[in-house]
C-alpha cells in the first residue's frame, strides 16, 4: 500500500523514508510521523476493535487524550500493549498490531457481542453474574475477562532498563505550546534555572498543528526558533518527550522521559526514566483537549477530532480522508474545513450546531445550518453521514468538534476542584492550586493565541520576581486571536442508533441515561456504574460531555451536577519505570558482614536478615542436611569453642559527661553506677511501658559508652535515643554515632573460647577469669598491636566473649581464629545455631519481644528500677500490665519427647476446649535441642512461673495438630550461670 | 612476632574506574574521626580546632581544608564534623584525640563508611539519577557537604573540586552503593 493519503507541506522529513508493519503488513512512512499519522497516510483507517462490543474503531485524536487507537508495539519479550498510535514515535522497523480481536481486524467473531448489546448495557455484569456465588471467581470472571480486556503482556520478563532520578529548577514549565514557550523563555532570560517538559517529541504544541502566524512567521517555524534560542541558554533544561504526569507536595511533580522508545533499540540505555522534579514554582501551561459531539454511531473510524484533522493536515501532510465533513458547534471547527481546502481536499459540508451565519468561506463546501448528524453507515470504515434533516452525505471522513476543555488535570493532584466558565462551556482550573503553580494558556481557559502568548509570558514573570529574579522586559510575539465563538452542544438525539461518549469504554447516551434512572446520579456513582472515564485516556475526551448528559437528565447544570477532579498519572506509567531499577539482586540494598568472603569459601548458607546476609550455618564434610550442620556447631560450640559474626548487632558510641545519667534514663534498669571496665545486660521500654528491645551496654571510660543493641532495632534504638537526647533532655551533654559498621566483631564461645582468645590477644592483657572476669570490658589489641576491643558477654551461655577489630580486618581476624581454634576443633557456627543455643539459654529475642510484652512478662519486672526514672516507666505500672495471672516467659517440652514442638502454637489446660475463651498463652520459639536431645520451646502463659512441672497442651489448630507439654524453667542449659564464670 | 597477623581489606579497595566524562574512584586509606563539640564547651572545642587545624570550625553543611592541607572538616550538624585524612593504619582515633587534647569526643569512623569520588564533567548527570540533593554549582558551592540518602542508603556528599564529590555510605553496603553509583555512570553516559 502506499501513501495515498499523503498530501503536500508539515513538518515531516521527506527525505527519510522509514519502513514499519501494521499487523505484518509492511509500511512506509517519515521521520516525524506518528504511528498514527503514517497510518493514516497509508489509508489504514481501521486500527483496533472497541473494549466491549468489539466494534471497529479508528483513529480518534492526534494526541495522549486517544481512546480508541490502542496497539502493540514491537515484539516478543519487548511487545507493549495498550499503547497510543497518536503518540507513538515512528522509526524504521517498527512493528505494531492490533489488539482485541479474534480472528483478523477486518473480522473480528467477538464482534457478536455488537449483536447482544441490548443485553450488554451499563451495569449489565453487575446484574447478570450474582449468581451461583462460587462461578464467579472460576467461570465468569475469567470468561469476561478474556473476551473484553485491550491488550496482551508477552508474559516474559521486560528486557529494557529503568532509571530514575532527581531535578531541580527554579520554574518548571508543563507544556512547550505558545504559552509554555512563551513563558520558558520570560523565565530563562530573568537568569531563573528552567526545565520545559513536553509530552510531544517536537516542542510547539498547537503551533505545529495550526497555520497561525507568531512574531510574523509561521507558528511551527517560531516555535522552532525559540526552541532553538531555549536549548542555547545553560540556565535551561529542555525535556521532549516528557510527561509532567503528577503534581505533589510542595512543588515536586513527577515526570515520565521517554529516552529511547522512539528508537529501534535502546543500546543498553534506560528506556525511561521517572524523574522527581522540586520546583520552587510551576507554570502549568498543558493547553487544551477537544471534546467530541455524541451522535447515532458516531465511532466509526473516519471519524475524528476536528483539531486532530488540522495537526494531520497541517503537522504531518497527511488527509484523514478524501472527501471530509465538519461537524462543529463552535468557530474553531470551520478552521479545519478551511485549511483542508487550502490543501485542496474536498470539503463536502460544515453542519453547524449553530443557527449562524458562515465564519469563513470554504471553496466548494455545503453550510448545514441549525443542525446535525444522526447516523453513520460503512462496516469498517466511515462512508455515509445522515443529518437531522434525513439528508444522506458520502463522506470518508468526519471531523467534530463540540469546543475545548482546558487540561486541568495537574491543577487537580491535591484536591484543587475546577470551577465552570460559561464563556467557553466548560470547566478551568480552580483557586486552590498545588503550591507554587500558575496556569497560563489555554490551559488557564485563554483558548486563542494571543491570549495564550500574554498569559504566559505573564505568569512566567510574576514567577520570577516573587523567587527574586528581575522579570525580563521583553513583549510577548505578536498574534492575532482567532475566531473561537461557540454555542454548548453535548450530543444530538438519534433515536434509537447508539451514541457513544465513551469510546474506550464504550459508554453511550443511553447508558447514563440508565445510570441516572437506577439512581447512579453523582458523577463519582455515574463513573463506577457506567466505567465512564476509567482505563487509559482516563475520560480526557469523554467525561465532561458525560457529566453535561446527565445534567441533562437531572434538569441541573453542569457545575450543579458536579466536577470531576483527576488524580495521577496524567497518561499511564509502565510499571518497569515505576519499579526503575529496584529488579532481582538490586531490589534493595544488601550489607554484608566482614567475614563474608571467608563464610562464602567456607560452606555457609546465607539468609537475609533485615538487609543483612548473614551465615545460617555452615555445611561440613558430608552434612546432608541443615539440621546435621546445626546440631553440629551447637555441640562443637558447647563442647569445645565455636566462633559466630556478630557484627549485624547495633553499635552505638555513646559519649558526654552526662552520658551515665542518659542510660540512665533510657534502660530500665540502673546504668549510672556502672564500673568503667564493665558491661551490664539492659532492656529498653517504649513510652507505653512495653519492653521492645534489650542489649548490652559497656563502660569504656567515664564518659565513654558502647551499646549493643539487637540487629532488628539497631536504628530504630539509635533514632529513639537521638530524639531523646535532642527533645527529651537537650540540657544534657551526650552525643550518640552508630559504629555498628566499623567494628566487625566474632562471639567465640565455649569451653576453650579463653584458650583459642589467649593466642590472638595480645600478652599484654590479662585473660584469667580473675584478670577479665565475667561482664568485663577493655580496649585490648590483637595480632601484634591491632586495636581491638573484647567483651566478656554470653548470647549461648558459654564460656563467651566478643571481640571486635576495625571493620577492614574482619575477614582475616575470622581467618585467624579458626587457624588459631585448630587445635580445639573450633568452628564457626551460624545464625540458626545461635538460635538454638539462646533458647536453650532461656534468652529472649524478637519472637518474644513482639510488641505487646512487658518486663513482667519476661520475669524482669524487678529490673524497672524503682529506685530512678526511665522511659515508659509510668505506663510500665498499669495495673493491667502487672496482673498476677500476666503470661510470664517459661520454656516447654514435650511429654513425649520423641514430638516436635511447634512455634506458635496455644496453650490449653487439659480437659479444656480448645478456643480463645480457653487461652492460657502461645510459644513463641521452638528449637531442636542437640544438647537435650528432643524439641524444647520458650512461650508464655498465664502464671507460668508458678505453674512449674504442669502440663498443659500445646495446640496449633492451623497444622491440626496438639500434643502435652511440660511447663519448665527456660533455662534449659546451666540454671546457675556456671559455665558463664567459668 | 606474634602467631597471626591480621590483613586489611577495604571493601572497595583499589576501585578505580571511568565511564566515559565520568572518573570513579574509591580513596585509599582515608581515615575517618567523628568530632563531637560537648555541651557547654564549644568554645573551647572550637578553639581547639582552630589550633589543631589551623581553621575555623566550618558552618553546618560546609568542609574546609586545614590550613597544612592535610585533612579536611566537614561539618555535619551542629555539634558534629567529620575529620578526614589519610591513614593507613587503624589509629586515626588517637591521633585527631592527641591533637584536640580532650577539648572535643572522638569516635573513629574509619571503618564504618566506604567513599567513593566522582569527577568529571559528567559526575552531576550521573549523580542526579540517584542523588536528591541539588547540586548544580549555584545550589551547592565548592566545600559544601549534605547528608542524604541514595537508592535507600544513607549517604554524605560533598563537593571537593569544580566537578568532583566526595561520596561516603555505610561500609556495610559499599557493593550495593558502589553497584548504585556505577550505574548511574553508566546510565548517564
Amino acid at each position: 500500500m502506499s501513501q495515498i493519503n499523503r498530501i503536500k507541506g508539515g513538518l515531516i522529513d521527506r527525505s527519510q523514508s522509514l519502513d514499519f508493519t501494521f499487523n505484518g503488513k509492511t509500511m512506509q512512512g517519515h521521520a516525524g510521523d506518528t504511528l498514527a499519522s503514517a497510518l493514516l497516510a497509508n489509508g489504514q483507517v481501521l486500527v483496533g476493535r472497541s473494549f466491549k462490543y468489539h466494534r471497529p474503531r479508528g483513529i480518534f485524536t492526534a494526541g495522549s487524550e486517544e481512546p480508541n487507537a490502542l496497539v502493540q508495539l514491537r515484539t516478543g519479550a519487548a511487545q507493549e500493549p495498550n499503547t497510543r498510535a497518536t503518540v507513538a514515535e515512528l522509526f524504521d522497523g517498527l512493528a505494531a498490531t492490533s489488539q482485541n480481536h479474534r480472528g483478523p481486524l477486518g473480522f473480528d467473531m467477538m464482534a457478536v457481542t455488537d449483536l447482544l448489546s441490548p443485553f450488554l448495557s451499563a451495569g449489565f455484569y453487575y446484574k447478570t453474574f450474582m449468581w451461583p456465588k462460587a462461578f464467579w471467581e472460576k467461570l465468569y470472571e475469567p470468561a469476561i475477562r478474556h473476551s473484553a480486556g485491550l491488550g496482551r503482556l508477552s508474559m516474559q520478563e521486560d528486557p529494557d532498563t529503568y532509571d530514575k532520578g532527581f531535578l531541580h529548577c527554579d520554574l518548571l514549565v508543563i507544556g512547550a505550546g505558545p504559552s509554555g514557550l512563551v513563558a520558558a523563555l520570560a523565565a530563562a532570560r530573568s537568569g531563573a534555572r528552567v526545565i520545559l517538559a513536553d509530552e510531544d517529541f517536537a516542542p510547539g504544541g498547537r503551533l505545529n498543528a495550526e497555520t497561525l502566524e507568531v512574531d510574523g512567521m509561521a507558528g511551527a517555524d517560531w516555535a522552532a526558533q525559540t526552541v532553538a534560542e531555549l536549548a542555547s541558554m545553560d540556565n535551561v533544561r529542555l525535556m521532549t518527550r516528557t510527561t509532567i504526569y503528577g503534581a505533589y507536595d510542595h512543588g515536586i511533580y513527577g515526570a515520565l522521559e521517554r529516552r529511547t522508545d522512539h528508537l529501534p533499540g535502546a543500546g543498553g540505555k534506560p528506556r525511561q526514566i521517572l524523574w522527581r522534579i522540586y520546583s520552587k514554582r510551576a507554570v502549568l501551561a498543558a493547553g487544551a483537549i477537544e471534546r467530541p459531539i455524541a451522535f447515532g454511531n458516531n465511532d466509526r473510524p473516519g471519524i475524528m477530532l476536528a483539531g486532530a484533522v488540522r495537526t494531520y493536515v497541517n503537522r504531518y501532510g497527511v488527509t484523514p480522508g478524501q472527501r471530509v465533513a465538519v461537524l462543529t458547534n463552535n468557530d474553531d471547527g470551520w478552521r479545519t474545513a478551511a485549511d483542508l481546502a487550502a490543501k485542496g481536499v474536498e470539503v463536502r459540508a460544515i453542519i453547524d450546531t449553530r443557527d449562524a451565519p458562515a465564519v469563513c468561506d470554504v471553496p466548494g463546501a455545503r453550510h448545514v445550518r441549525g443542525a446535525g448528524v444522526v447516523d453513520t453507515s460503512g462496516r469498517s470504515a466511515l462512508k455515509r453521514i445522515t443529518l437531522t434533516d434525513g439528508q444522506m452525505i458520502d463522506v470518508d471522513c468526519l471531523a467534530v468538534s463540540g469546543g475545548w476543555n482546558p487540561a486541568v488535570h495537574l491543577t487537580c493532584h491535591q484536591r484543587g476542584r475546577p470551577v465552570w466558565n460559561d464563556d467557553i462551556s466548560a470547566f478551568v482550573p480552580g483557586r486552590d492550586l498545588p503550591q507554587g503553580m500558575v496556569v497560563a494558556g489555554a490551559a488557564n481557559g485563554q483558548l486563542t493565541l494571543a491570549a495564550a502568548l500574554a498569559e504566559g509570558r505573564e505568569a512566567a514573570n510574576a514567577q520570577v520576581k516573587d523567587l527574586g529574579f528581575t522579570a525580563s522586559r521583553k513583549a510577548a510575539p505578536k498574534a492575532e486571536d482567532e475566531a473561537y465563538e461557540g454555542a454548548p452542544k453535548w450530543h444530538i438525539a438519534s433515536g434509537k442508533t447508539r451514541a457513544w461518549v465513551d469510546l474506550q469504554n464504550d459508554v453511550t447516551v443511553k447508558d447514563i441515561k440508565q445510570s441516572h434512572q437506577e439512581g447512579f446520579r453523582s458523577v463519582e456513582h455515574l463513573k463506577r456504574y457506567t466505567t465512564t472515564g476509567m482505563a487509559t485516556d482516563q475520560g480526557k475526551t469523554s467525561n465532561i460531555p458525560a457529566m453535561a448528559i446527565m445534567a441533562e437528565c437531572s434538569g441541573k447544570s453542569i457545575p450543579e451536577t458536579g466536577t470531576t477532579i483527576f488524580r495521577p498519572p496524567y497518561t499511564p506509567i509502565p510499571i518497569g519505570a515505576l519499579a526503575g531499577r529496584a529488579r532481582g539482586t538490586d531490589f534493595r540494598p544488601y550489607r554484608l558482614t566482614p567475614s563474608h568472603e571467608w563464610a562464602k569459601a567456607n560452606g555457609a548458607t546465607f539468609i537475609e536478615v533485615g538487609n543483612w546476609l548473614r551465615a545460617q550455618w555452615f555445611v561440613k564434610g558430608s552434612e546432608a542436611g541443615w539440621r546435621d550442620s546445626v546440631d553440629r556447631e551447637v555441640l562443637n560450640t558447647r563442647q569445645s569453642v565455636g566462633i559466630c559474626d556478630v557484627t549485624t548487632l547495633g553499635k552505638i558510641d555513646v559519649q558526654g559527661k552526662d552520658a551515665a545519667e542518659f542510660l540512665n534514663k533510657v534502660y530500665a534498669n540502673g546504668f549510672a553506677k556502672l564500673a568503667v571496665g564493665r558491661v551490664r545486660y539492659g532492656i529498653m521500654l517504649r513510652e507505653d511501658g512495653i519492653c521492645y528491645e534489650d542489649g548490652t551496654t559497656a563502660r569504656m571510660g567515664e564518659n565513654h559508652f558502647v551499646m549493643t543493641t539487637t540487629t532488628a532495632n539497631a536504628v530504630l534504638v539509635f533514632r529513639r535515643m537521638e530524639f531523646a537526647r535532642q527533645c527529651l533532655w537537650p540540657d544534657m551533654d551526650v552525643h550518640l554515632i552508630s559504629t555498628t559498621d566499623a567494628w566487625a566483631q566474632f562471639a567465640v564461645a565455649g569451653p576453650n573460647a579463653r584458650k583459642l582468645l589467649s593466642k590472638i590477644v595480645d600478652d599484654t592483657q590479662d585473660m584469667s577469669n580473675e584478670g577479665f572476669p565475667f561482664m568485663a570490658c577493655g580496649e585490648i589489641t590483637v595480632c601484634g598491636g591491632t586495636p581491638a576491643r573484647l567483651f566478656r558477654i554470653s548470647f549461648s551461655g558459654e564460656l563467651a566473649y566478643e571481640i571486635a577489630v576495625p571493620a577492614r580486618y574482619g575477614n582475616s581476624m575470622i581467618e585467624a581464629l579458626v587457624k588459631a581454634g585448630e587445635e580445639f576443633d573450633a568452628a564457626p557456627y551460624g545464625l540458626e545455631a545461635l538460635g538454638v543455643m539462646r533458647i536453650e539459654k532461656g534468652h529472649a529475642a524478637g519472637n518474644e519481644l513482639d510488641g505487646r510484652i512487658t518486663a513482667h512478662n519476661l520475669g524482669m519486672g524487678r529490673m524497672v528500677s524503682s529506685k530512678k526514672d526511665c522511659i515508659g516507666k509510668t505506663l510500665s505500672e498499669r495495673p493491667e500490665m502487672n496482673r498476677e495471672d500476666a503470661e510470664k516467659m517459661v520454656g516447654f517440652r514435650p511429654v513425649d519427647r520423641s514430638q516436635k514442638l511447634i512455634a506458635g502454637s496455644h496453650f490449653i489446660n487439659k480437659g479444656d476446649e480448645a478456643n480463645m475463651a480457653n487461652d492460657q498463652g502461645w510459644m513463641t520459639s521452638v528449637a531442636y535441642s542437640p544438647s537435650l536431645e528432643h524439641s524444647i520451646g520458650l512461650g508464655f502463659i498465664k502464671s507460668g512461673d508458678t505453674r512449674m512441672g504442669e502440663i498443659v497442651r500445646a495446640v496449633s489448630p492451623v497444622h491440626n495438630i496438639e500434643m502435652e507439654v511440660e511447663i519448665v524453667s527456660a533455662h534449659f542449659i546451666d540454671p546457675e550461670g556456671e559455665r558463664l564464670r567459668a | 612476632m606474634p602467631d597471626f597477623t591480621l590483613i586489611s581489606a577495604p571493601p572497595l579497595a583499589g576501585y578505580d574506574r571511568s565511564f566515559g566524562d565520568i572518573q570513579l574512584i574509591a580513596p585509599t586509606d582515608l581515615a575517618i574521626v567523628s568530632i563531637a563539640l560537648p555541651l557547654g564547651g564549644e568554645d573551647a572545642a572550637k578553639k581547639a580546632i582552630k589550633t589543631a587545624f589551623g581553621i575555623a570550625l566550618p558552618e553546618v553543611g560546609m568542609s574546609n581544608v586545614a590550613k597544612d592541607k592535610t585533612s579536611s572538616i566537614m561539618r555535619l550538624a551542629v555539634d558534629q564534623a567529620f575529620v578526614l585524612f589519610p591513614s593507613a593504619t587503624p589509629d586515626a582515633e588517637p591521633q585527631i584525640a592527641a591533637k584536640l587534647k580532650g577539648a572535643a569526643y572522638t569516635t573513629d569512623q574509619t571503618d564504618g563508611w566506604c567513599a567513593l569520588q566522582i569527577s568529571g564533567p559528567g559526575a552531576r548527570r550521573a549523580l542526579e539519577r540517584i542523588c536528591p540533593v541539588d547540586l548544580h554549582p549555584n545550589a551547592f558551592a565548592v566545600n559544601a557537604v549534605a547528608r542524604t540518602v541514595m537508592e535507600h542508603m544513607g549517604a554524605i556528599v560533598a563537593r571537593t573540586g569544580e566537578d568532583t564529590f566526595l561520596l561516603l555510605s555505610a561500609s556495610s553496603s559499599a557493593k550495593s552503593f558502589l553497584h548504585a553509583v556505577e550505574v548511574s555512570a553508566q546510565n548517564a553516559t
